[in-house]
């Protein structure tokens, strides 16, 4: 848990015709992306396209109907959501899912559970091992509080925050399970032009600083442009176009899905 | 560290002990059984608090399990009694254990299935469960059926069940403050979330769900040996009515709470019989009151040494 260990390389993360249908509707059909060690990708596309649906079927919240996913050589697919957090892959919410009644520092500890190990007896007994692992986790945890610019909120309760601040914790919070993958869901979602802008500059430092590949849900389409290599385009649930932003731009389908038909 | 944690404990059993050669000597035991009583809420109060406060589960179930902490440990030193160290305080220790043990047994093979559930379908179904323990005893002759159990030496006095309560409360606030701890607060928080960041749930709904009933065992088997009689009547859905109004009152979540809401449920009924008929007016109402004043119980999710804290800081 020192800050060595926080050097992970990126993952290799490959998506392979992923779909689910809910009833009738198929919500995501035939999704494919690769994700390269440390590289920064954007998946946009207009409300309602499928790009949340498409982070809860990575992340397992979803059963997909087929398709595969493999992580590093390790497949994915039928795993547990607590099991895919182990694998690497961790993530945020569009709409915010802190612990609410846990204070800033408890919310990114919660994320180190995983590797914690101590067992119960070193708990109830209070073993020298107990107080050294919970020091290794409050230090590790303040650290990465303070990259995410909380680390004077640490005790107070999470649902005291600002609404930019809860958006920070939960990033810290998801690279706190020290992810191979990190996807975030529309984190600029509700800040204003200055907190979207500064934000963006922290998630391209976080993947420099974590060595982390990142999976970025935008809504805005200027927004990810600055900042990701690659950018999938989804509408009704359908990749309609993947390259680079300056590809993305021009393409009569994207401004189609964006604007409508002229 | 370790010095110091023995010679507080040390110190603690030695008060306990004091306090109780003074009880027995001074007060009349009436004033003792009222005492006591309170001891064995506390105990049950913290233990359901970890299920329906802290996991977030809600089970109305809890009598339950204290019937099988009460019977089996009352089977050991009765019906069972192998040797006379069964009727000592050491051996019917031990008994009270295995039954601590056995309800944790039981606690896991009824969550197994029931955690799968959510909010009101898990407490119907935890009701179900703890029905059907019971609806067992009444069914099993050997441990006298709807006669009841009597005989059983009463060793269990103030000193030992105070003791399970400090015992109990250290063991929760040590888990709560763990890890472990925090992965169980998270379920109750957000499940999605929870999840999302490693933590299995339905793991740590057992997990706090069978510490819950381990210790709610061990409240049942102090009773059964406070006593000396017990009957599936003592195990009643009233009883787990009452364990979820202890921690509703103190705040869930709440471990202070949980023993303030302890002491409030088994005091107040007692305290209120000088009114007589009126008394099961009263204690309803006093409760209606405290909940339209203070929805979130006594001290809501926080101790009542952090409710201090926050007052000298503001």
């Amino acid at each position: 848990m020192t800050a060595e260990s926080n050097q992970i390389l990126g993952g290799d993360f490959k998506v392979d015709s992923l779909s689910i249908a809910f009833g009738g509707l198929k919500a995501v059909n035939q999704f494919s992306l690769h994700l390269k060690p440390m590289e920064l990708q954007g998946l946009i596309g207009p409300n309602g396209a499928g790009k949340t649906t498409c982070f809860n079927l990575i992340t397992g919240v979803y059963l997909p109907d087929s398709g595969s996913m493999v992580l590093n050589g390790k497949s994915l697919v039928g795993l547990n959501p607590h099991q895919i957090a182990e694998a690497g892959i961790a993530r945020t919410f569009q709409n915010i899912r802190l612990f609410a009644d846990l204070t800033v520092l408890e919310n990114v500890m919660v994320s180190y559970h995983m590797r914690v190990e101590y067992g119960y007896w070193d708990v109830f007994l209070r073993t020298p091992k107990y107080y050294r692992i919970e020091k290794q986790f409050r230090e590790s945890a303040s650290e990465l509080l303070k990259v995410m610019g909380l680390e004077n909120r640490k005790e107070d309760k999470a649902k005291s925050l600002s609404y930019g601040d809860q958006r920070r914790l939960e990033i810290a919070r998801a690279l706190a399970t020290q992810p191979k993958v990190l996807l975030l869901d529309e984190p600029a979602a509700g800040l204003n032009t200055q907190e979207k802008a500064a934000l963006m500059g922290t998630i391209a430092d976080i993947r420099n600083k974590f060595k982390t590949t990142i999976l970025l849900i935008e809504h805005d389409m200027k927004l990810v442009m600055g900042i990701c290599e690659k950018i999938t385009v989804l509408d009704h649930g359908e990749i309609i176009a993947v390259g680079t932003p300056r590809e993305i731009q021009d393409n009569p389908k994207v401004i189609e899905a964006y604007l409508g038909v002229g | 560290m370790k010095v110091f944690q023995s010679a507080i404990l040390i110190a603690v059993v030695g008060i306990l002990y004091s306090v109780n050669y003074l009880l027995e000597d001074m007060v009349n035991p009436y004033v003792i059984r009222v005492i006591v009583n309170c001891g064995i809420g506390m105990i049950l109060a913290m233990s359901l608090n970890l299920v329906n406060g802290c996991a977030g589960q809600f089970s109305l179930g809890h009598a339950g399990f204290m019937a099988v902490g009460a019977y089996t440990s009352a089977t050991l030193t009765t019906v069972l009694a192998l040797s006379p160290f069964f009727k000592t305080d050491v051996g019917v220790g031990c008994a009270i254990v295995t039954g601590g043990v056995a309800a944790a047994l039981a606690g896991y093979l009824v969550g197994l299935p029931s955690l799968r559930l959510k909010g009101d379908y898990l407490a119907i179904v935890t009701l179900g469960f703890g029905e059907i323990i019971r609806i067992i005893f009444l069914n099993i002759e050997d441990v006298g059926g709807a006669r009841g159990l009597p005989g059983i030496p009463p060793r269990a006095n103030f000193f030992w069940v105070y003791l399970w309560v400090v015992i109990t409360f250290m063991a929760l606030l040590r888990l709560l403050r763990s890890s472990y701890g925090r992965a169980i607060l998270s379920v109750r928080e957000n499940e999605i979330a929870a999840e999302s960041m490693g933590v299995d749930i339905s793991k740590y709904k057992i997990v706090a769900f069978v510490v819950s009933s381990f210790f709610a065992g061990i409240a049942g088997g102090l009773f059964a040996h406070f006593q000396s009689f017990i009957d599936p009547n003592s195990f009643v859905f009233n009883k787990s009515v009452e364990a979820v109004i202890m921690v509703v009152m103190g705040g869930m979540g709440s471990l202070s709470g949980a023993i303030f809401g302890g002491i409030i449920v088994t005091l107040l009924p007692e305290l209120l019989r000088v009114f007589e008929q009126y008394r099961m007016v009263i204690f309803p109402l006093i409760l209606i009151i405290l909940m339209l004043v203070r929805p979130m119980g006594l001290f809501g999710h926080k101790e009542i040494w952090e409710l201090f804290k926050k007052k000298a800081s503001s």
